[in-house]
Formats: structure tokens, C-alpha cells, sequence
């Protein structure tokens, strides 16, 4: 899930991509200025190619130096306008059309709704953005090469990377426009298509007489709306809310001629996780980094056993009654998440799950609160509110305040998970469990996913423009296509790039194949060998090169905090901007010196 | 007859100041004979260019060696069949191409030197501009690309509108122009910037008479402004008319070079109008001559059309394929 993968401190994390991003600079500069030499001394001999460089290097830097805002401006302006007609009204008319027959396909009645029209409206916007860049750009500076409308540019005070940098803002802008707009009409379309309420009538509501119930409340099943229902619960006073359904509930209240329900709520959410820290307390009731290991299983969990002294406790810091607020004010209650798996010894029921227990602990004064139980359904996320006041177990006259009693002074408190049934575990890992602070502005998140499309989208601008420097436009759209696809999927390329563990690289494979000799015996030592092994490592090196520059599209989109209803870290935004811009200025670099030197007159 | 001529006008080139120039020689003829020595403008120094294809290979050795200089005020003509050189030439001196080998020098800087746009304006082969821009927002694109205040670059447009005579289609998008109207915003850009070298890749042609003759008077104009033209054409009558100097290439070679009314002089022939001169006398005519008893109206060495000059050149460089005239320069 989204939380397994912790997000480095932000100023470490800078200071090593910064270090990083200067020696890629330095190698990209070392490697052109040798690539250029070579260059220019084949074309007019050693000492003459020397010049050349020196001039070329001397007039990039007084090209850089004196790019200017105003013409990069009017450049930009000129791509916009080129643009703007046709080809952005039709892209705007796709997705309405794609979001028009989009609710033929989308099951309103699927477990989750929201997680489904988000991942749908986020992953059309992406897919339909991405090609209109890729469009835009591969086909704008070929186009005006071969219609040499290029000559009256290039013949003023025009530098090549004010063209680079004009046709990126340009077509950046263009995509902005088509983003903002379907942005807005995404939004509209999730919230329109989840909104619902359904009906109950006060026939429908009965006394509950069990226990643990307080008296004059009553409960009683809504209408059937959006293929679901709903368990009403009212108090006294005749307010309440319903169950949660399809990962959402209602506001229920009581108005002069019945009850009502109000629209749809949680569905949409940014949930503001807070992480902890894990240990674990093993079954004689001593202290332990990890759990025990329930063999063949995925070692990032540790489990505790059922019905021991067994314990795992997570502790989170820096916490105050603030962060916790809600709209109404201060926090009524404590909320934890938590999704843990389950290793059974015996059967059980499997459908009724097992019980664990939660205990809210203050580090210093080792105050503990009541023991909550709950039912675990494996890998489902559980979210308990713990009441905020309660009594003390030790003296029933006192009642203890969470955030006054059991978060310590400087903001910290213990949580304690024990399995409550012999012969079963609970397995675990920091991830899993979390406390919900206060969440975030849903608009303002579903904003952020939009602007990790469009670092994507700009990123493919860029891409596009620095290979059309170079290539004729249908050449420039095939490579960027495949640097998207080979982006994608880079995390792949890595896995190949890495080498496999047996059998070598591709020529000793297609030797092996060849040769009939199975993965695991040695080749015969010799030229033979060596030879092959150092094509293969070529090879490897090479896969390891092309990954690299390659954009690493997965890590810019947070589509997924945005689909399981998390808010996107504000760090984790500012690194993608900043990686991505790190990444733009290489890329125009490239684009910069393949325009300079060439001849556009062709 | 043809080579004979030639020869003849050699001769006098070589032995300038035999026949003193007629007292109605244009004003902007002298003040470009004035300055000649002052300032170079355009200068090449053994420029060559050999066009290859993509995998390096030899395709057409378009420019071969070419020496030229221009200097401020005036208006130099290249010439030359189809496929000479003349585009190509035009193309290194604005960078948009680079030598293959030789210096091609604007300004005093490299012609690759991006600076030197501030004062070039270039006039393109056939008008490369925008379709889907009108001519209004043409010039103002162009005129952002200068440094330029808001106030300036509107009144630019405005005036520039008005002198290549677009006025009345100032708002439709140029995909709308025929050939002759995109011929002119295509000078309008050219000019935007005020420049003082403008380069003209065959300026007339497209254009209607009227055009034409506006055209030719405006160049003559810009050059008595003080401004420096470099234009290439096949209409030699044009040529003729505005250019003070011209060059002629041939398969990218340069055969001639010179000024046009010293090129288009024959000083070996003598051309005589003589009123009020009886039958007598005429027999005994070059006798009258030397006792000086008639009225001599006009004595000048008759001229060639720059159209037999071209042709001529052209025949003989094919019958002869060799450079011919290096270094020569008036
Ligand atoms: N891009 C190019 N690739 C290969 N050869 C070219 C290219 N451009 C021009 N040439 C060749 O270079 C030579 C000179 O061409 P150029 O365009 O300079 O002629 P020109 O004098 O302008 O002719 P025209 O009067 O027809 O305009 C010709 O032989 C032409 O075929
Ligand atoms: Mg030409």
C-alpha cells in the first residue's frame, strides 16, 4: 500500500539528489564536450576540431547567459497559438465522451466507489494529457523545420534555447488548460456520481433492547439506493448516523416529519496519516526488535502470538490535541487504522476473524487505558475511534482524558496490539497501523494528484521538443513514446538492468540455448568466456544507462494516495517538483546543443 | 561578336578612368563610391559548401571558394542560373547553414553569431511565415523577438502595414494571401527591426508591375538611407536597375564581379550623335571629328543589356568551366 514506503527526511534526501544532479551535469558536460571534439576533428582534423569546441562551449555560455525572458515569451505565446485551435477542443471533446459512456462501465455497486472513479477519471486524464503532449511536441519543430518557417525565426536574435525553452512553455500551457479543464470536470463528475442519499421513515426504526446499549436508541435499515443500504443508529434525540456501506456513511437527523440523511461522507476523504514507531514484547514478556517469524511467509511482517504476554507496540510522537481537531472543534476521539494480516494455526471461523485487543498507553506515567477488542478480517483496513473520555479501570470515580491524560507532555503515546486467541497470530509491520489526524482538504488533494500528472505531462513536453530537435516528427514521437512506455515500466528495466541470478546475460542465454547446456553449469573457462561476459556486462550497462535517463513516471504519480483516500505529503510533492525540474533542465540542455548544432536550412 | 566584346570591356576595366562619367550619374552612386573604402559590411574569405547527405556522403558541391565583400550603402546583386549558389550563399552569411570550409563574416563577427540578427533583416525565398497568424500579430511576433518597447512595435506594424500596402487585409490570417500579399508582409517582416543589412532572396518575384516598381523604388530607398542590400534575382531588368554592384555565379563559382555600369560598358566602340552635319562632312567624318568643326552632342561608349552580359557569361563559363574572376573587385 501507499504508507509501506516511507518517505526520506526531506533535507538529506536534497542534499544527496543535489550532489547527485551536479556530478550528472558535470558527466553529461564532460561526455558532450568529448563527443563534440571528436566530432569536430574528424570533420576538420585535431588542432582545427579544438577550436571549433572552444568556440561552440564559448558561445552556449554567452547563449545562456543571454536568454531572454521576453523572447522565450513571444516564442511561447507563438506555440500556444499554433496549438490552441483545433487539436485541444478535440482532445476536451475525447474525455467527455470517455467520461459520457464511462458510467456504463463503472459499477456504482462495487466495494468501493469512490476508489473507482477516482483511479478511472485519474488514470483518462492521465492517458489523454500525456498524448496530447506527446503530439503537441513531436510534431511542432519538425513541422517548422520542413515548412522552414524556422529560417525567419533563427535569422533574429533568436538563441536555440530560447526556441527550446518557448515551445516547452507553450505546450506546457496548452496542457494546463486541458488539465484545468478536466480537472474541474473530473471533480464534478466523482462528486456528482457518488452523491446519493437514501430514505428512512420512523416506521422503519425500532428500540434496541439488548445491552450495552444506551436507552431510547433506536435502529432500523434505509431504503435501497445506489444498490446499497444502510444500518441507521439514532440516540434520544433522534440524531445519528448510519453504518458504513461502500466505504461511506451518513449524517443522520431528526427533522419535524421524519428522519433524514445527509449526502455521502468519507468516500472522498484525505486521510492524514500519522506513522509510529514498532517493537515487539515477545510471549515471556521481554523486550524484542522483531516478532517471531511464522516461517514461508513475506519477512517484512513479524508476528506475535495469541494469548501470550506477546505484544506489539507502536510509538508515535509529537502529537497534540490540534493535529486531531475536526471541522466541529476538538477531537471527541482518538481514531487508529490498522490492516493486519493473520496466520491461523487452526481454523476457527474463518468468516467471523480473530480477536485482538488495543491499549492506549502514556510512556511516562504508564497509564493505561481500557482494553478495546476488536475483530480482525485480514488485510482489511480497520479504523477504531477511541472514545476520548473514559473511566479508569483502576479508580471508577476518575475519568481520563486521552489527550490530556495519555499523551505524555511532549506529545507521546503507546499503542499496544495483542492477540487475544490461542494458537493464532497477528503479523505486523510499522506500516500497518497509524493514527488518523486531522484530514485534509479533499479538492486540495485531488489538486495534487492533478499536479503529478502534470509534471508528467511537462516531462513529456520536454521530451518531445528535445528529441524533435534532432529527428523528423514521426522519428520524435516513436522515441518519446517508447521513453513514456520504457518510463512506465521502469522499475522492470531496473530488474533486467540489474542481471539476472543465473543462466548470464542475453548472449551467454542464447549460448546456453545454442549449446543445450542447462542455467547453472559453469561455461568453459577461456577467450570464449570472457569475450561473452564482457558483451553481457556491455549490455547490462548500457540497460542500466537507458533506465536512467529515462523518466521515472511511476514516482510522479500519487494517483495512488489520492485513490485510497491519503493525503499527498506536502515533502513528497515538493520532491517530485523539484526531481522533475531537475530532470526538465538536463533534458532542455540536451535539446539546447542538439539545435545548436545543427544546420536548421536542410 | 559575343567574346569580342568581352575582351573590349576588359580592357577598360583595366584602364578605368579613360572615359569620364556622365554628369546625371544617380547621387546614391557616388555617396556608394564614397563610403568604399570606409566600411565592409559583408566579407568572405574562401567560402565553401558541400552539401552531404545523412551518412556524410558528398551530394552537390553548391559553393566553391567565394571571395566577396560588401560594403555599407549599397545594393548588391548576386546572380546566377538556377541552382548557382545564390541561395546557399545567402544562407551561410545568415548562419542558417555552416561552411564547409572558408569564413563567412557579418559585421565584423561570425556569421553563426546570433547577436548580428539585431541589425539583418532577411527576406526569404518564398515567404516562410506563420499561416495561421494575420499580418497584424506577424509583425508583432517579429517585432517581440527585438528588443523593442510595446509603443514601438505598434507603431512598426502600423507603418509597415501601410508601406507594403496590406492595409485592407491586415486582420485575415495569412493562409488567406495570395502569393504577391505574403511576398509583402514577408518584407514587412523583414524590415521590422529597422536593420541596416537586409538580405533579399529574389525580392520581385510574385509580385505584380506596380509591385515591382514599388519594390525596386523602396530598396533604393532604403539604400539611400544609408542601408546596406544584399538581393539575388533572375529578373535582370531589376538587377540592372537598382543594383550598384553585382556578382555572378555559375555552379556555384563566382564569374564576375563588379559594378554594373563599368560591367555593362563596351569602351572599344564609340557611339556618336551629330545633328545639323551634312553629306559631305558625314564622308569625311572622323576628319570633322579631328578638326573639331562639327558639334559633338554625346560621346560615350554604348552599352550592353545585362541580359547579353548574363548570357554571355553564362555560355562561355559552360564552353570553359574554371574560376575566372577571382580577387577582381571594384
Ligand atoms: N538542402 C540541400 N541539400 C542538397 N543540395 C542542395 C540543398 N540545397 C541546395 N542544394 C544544391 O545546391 C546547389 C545550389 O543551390 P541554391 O539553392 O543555392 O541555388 P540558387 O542559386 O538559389 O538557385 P535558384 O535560382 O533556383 O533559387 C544546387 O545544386 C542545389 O541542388
Ligand atoms: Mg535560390
Amino acid at each position: 500500500m501507499v504508507l509501506e514506503s516511507d518517505i526520506p527526511n526531506f533535507l538529506p534526501w536534497l542534499l544527496d539528489q543535489a550532489w547527485f544532479f551536479v556530478r550528472v551535469v558535470f558527466a553529461l558536460f564532460c561526455g558532450s564536450l568529448l563527443f563534440g571534439y571528436l566530432v569536430a576533428a574528424i570533420r576538420n582534423g585535431p588542432a582545427k576540431g579544438l577550436i571549433v569546441t572552444r568556440q561552440v562551449v564559448v558561445t552556449a555560455a554567452v547563449d545562456l547567459l543571454c536568454t531572454s525572458p521576453r523572447r522565450i515569451m513571444a516564442l511561447a505565446w507563438l506555440s500556444f497559438k499554433e496549438s490552441i485551435g483545433q487539436r485541444l477542443v478535440v482532445a476536451f471533446v475525447l474525455f467527455l465522451l470517455i467520461l459520457m459512456f464511462a458510467g456504463w462501465f463503472l459499477d456504482p455497486d462495487s466495494p468501493n466507489p469512490g476508489r473507482l472513479y477516482l483511479s478511472f477519471v485519474l488514470s483518462a486524464t492521465n492517458g489523454l494529457v500525456l498524448m496530447l503532449a506527446l503530439f503537441l511536441s513531436s510534431f511542432s519543430l519538425p513541422g517548422d523545420i520542413k515548412s522552414r518557417t524556422i529560417y525567419t525565426i533563427v535569422t533574429k536574435p533568436v538563441r536555440r534555447s530560447e526556441i527550446v525553452l518557448g515551445r516547452l512553455l507553450g505546450f506546457t500551457a496548452i496542457g494546463t488548460l486541458l488539465l484545468a479543464a478536466t480537472g474541474v470536470l473530473s471533480y464534478v463528475f466523482v462528486v456528482r456520481s457518488l452523491d446519493h442519499t437514501h430514505e428512512i421513515q420512523p416506521s422503519d426504526l425500532s428500540l434496541i433492547e439488548k445491552s450495552g446499549y444506551q436507552p431510547g436508541q433506536k435502529q432500523g435499515q434505509t431504503n435501497y439506493a445506489q444498490k446499497h443500504r444502510h444500518l441507521v443508529t439514532v440516540d434520544g434525540t433522534g440524531n445519528g448516523s448510519t453504518d458504513i456501506q461502500h466505504g461511506h456513511w451518513h449524517e443522520v437527523t431528526r427533522t419535524k416529519s421524519g428522519y433524514e440523511l445527509g449526502p455521502p461522507l468519507g468516500v472522498l476523504a484525505a486521510r492524514v496519516p500519522i506513522g509510529g514507531r514498532l517493537s515487539f514484547v515477545d510471549r515471556e514478556g521481554k523486550q524484542a526488535d522483531k516478532g517471531i517469524s511464522v516461517g514461508k511467509e513475506w519477512t517484512y511482517r513479524s508476528y506475535i502470538a495469541g494469548s501470550t504476554l506477546a505484544t506489539a507496540n507502536w510509538q508515535f510522537e509529537n502529537l497534540s490535541e490540534k493535529r486531531f481537531s475536526t471541522s466541529e472543534g476538538p477531537p471527541k476521539s482518538l481514531p487508529i487504522a490498522l490492516s493486519l494480516s493473520v496466520f491461523r494455526t487452526h481454523k476457527g471461523k474463518i468468516e467471523r476473524g480473530v480477536i485482538g485487543s488495543i491499549e492506549l498507553r502514556n510512556p511516562d506515567t504508564q497509564l493505561t487505558s481500557r482494553i478495546y477488542t476488536f475483530r480482525v478480517r485480514e488485510f482489511v483496513l480497520h479504523e477504531i475511534d477511541i472514545p476520548r473520555r473514559q473511566i479508569d479501570k483502576a479508580d471508577p470515580d476518575r475519568a481520563i482524558d486521552i489527550y490530556d491524560d495519555l499523551i505524555s507532555d511532549d506529545g507521546r503515546i503507546e499503542v499496544i496490539i495483542r492477540c487475544e486467541e490461542g494458537g493464532q497470530y497477528f503479523g505486523m509491520a510499522q506500516a500497518d497501523v497509524y493514527l488518523r489526524s486531522q484530514d485534509a482538504s479533499f479538492a486540495v488533494n485531488f489538486f495534487k494528484g492533478y499536479l503529478g500528472i502534470w509534471l508528467q505531462m511537462v516531462i513529456v513536453v520536454a521530451l518531445g521538443v528535445m528529441f524533435s530537435t534532432l529527428l523528423s516528427a514521426p522519428v520524435t514521437m516513436m522515441a518519446t513514446m517508447a521513453s513514456i512506455v520504457m518510463g512506465m515500466f521502469s522499475d522492470y528495466v531496473l530488474e533486467l538492468a540489474s542481471g539476472p541470478e543465473y543462466g548470464g546475460g542475453p548472449i551467454e542465454s542464447l549460448i546456453r540455448l545454442l549449446t543445450q547446456r542447462n542455467m547453472t553449469s559453469p561455461l568453459p573457462p577461456g577467450m570464449m568466456k570472457s569475450m561473452v561476459e564482457t558483451g553481457d556486462s556491455a549490455y547490462l550497462f548500457a540497460l542500466r544507462v537507458v533506465n536512467f535517463l529515462l523518466p521515472n513516471f511511476s514516482t510522479y504519480s500519487d494517483t495512488d494516495y489520492i485513490v485510497n483516500g491519503f493525503n499527498v505529503p506536502a515533502g513528497l510533492l515538493l520532491q517530485h517538483l523539484l526531481s522533475a525540474a531537475a530532470y526538465l533542465l538536463v533534458v532542455c540542455l540536451i535539446g539546447y546543443l542538439f539545435l545548436k548544432t545543427r544546420e536548421v536550412a536542410r | 561578336m559575343a567574346s569580342k566584346s568581352r575582351s573590349k570591356r576588359k580592357h577598360s576595366a583595366a584602364t578605368k578612368p579613360a572615359n569620364p562619367k556622365p554628369a546625371a550619374e544617380p547621387i546614391a552612386a557616388v555617396a556608394a563610391e564614397k563610403t568604399a573604402e570606409s566600411e565592409v559590411v559583408i566579407e568572405t574569405r574562401n567560402l565553401s559548401k558541400v552539401y552531404r547527405d545523412f551518412w556524410g556522403r558528398q551530394k552537390v558541391q553548391a559553393l566553391k571558394s567565394l571571395d566577396l565583400e560588401v560594403r555599407k550603402g549599397e545594393i548588391f546583386g548576386l546572380l546566377g542560373p538556377n541552382g548557382s549558389g545564390k541561395t546557399t550563399t545567402i544562407k551561410l552569411l545568415l548562419g542558417l547553414l555552416f561552411p564547409t570550409s572558408g569564413e563567412a563574416l557579418v559585421f565584423g563577427t561570425d556569421a553563426s553569431d546570433v547577436a548580428k540578427n539585431e541589425r539583418i533583416g532577411y527576406l526569404p525565398e518564398e515567404s516562410y511565415l506563420y499561416k495561421f497568424l494575420n499580418a497584424e500579430e506577424t509583425l508583432d511576433f517579429y517585432g517581440r523577438l527585438f528588443k523593442m518597447s510595446g509603443v514601438e512595435r505598434r507603431r512598426r506594424t502600423a507603418e509597415l502595414i501601410d508601406k507594403v500596402g496590406l492595409r485592407w487585409a491586415r486582420r485575415r490570417p495569412l493562409k488567406e494571401y495570395s502569393k504577391g500579399m505574403t511576398r509583402r508582409i514577408g518584407l514587412a517582416q523583414a524590415l521590422i527591426n529597422d536593420p541596416d543589412l537586409i538580405l533579399l532572396d529574389e525580392p520581385t518575384t510574385g509580385l505584380d508591375p506596380i509591385g515591382i516598381r514599388e519594390m525596386k523604388d523602396m530598396l533604393v530607398a532604403l539604400r539611400d538611407q544609408g542601408k546596406t542590400l544584399v538581393m539575388c534575382s533572375h529578373l535582370l531588368a531589376d538587377v540592372q536597375d537598382v543594383c550598384d554592384r553585382i556578382a555572378i555565379l555559375h555552379q556555384g563559382e563566382l564569374k564576375e564581379l563588379g559594378r554594373v555600369d563599368t560591367l555593362l560598358q563596351l569602351s572599344g566602340e564609340t557611339e556618336l550623335r551629330i545633328a545639323n552635319l551634312s553629306d559631305e562632312a558625314q564622308q569625311e567624318i572622323k576628319a570633322v571629328i579631328e578638326r573639331d568643326g562639327a558639334k559633338l552632342i554625346s560621346s560615350k561608349n554604348p552599352t550592353t543589356t545585362l541580359e547579353d552580359l548574363f548570357l554571355e557569361i553564362v555560355r562561355d563559363s559552360e564552353a570553359r568551366p574554371g574560376r575566372r574572376a577571382k580577387g577582381k573587385s571594384t
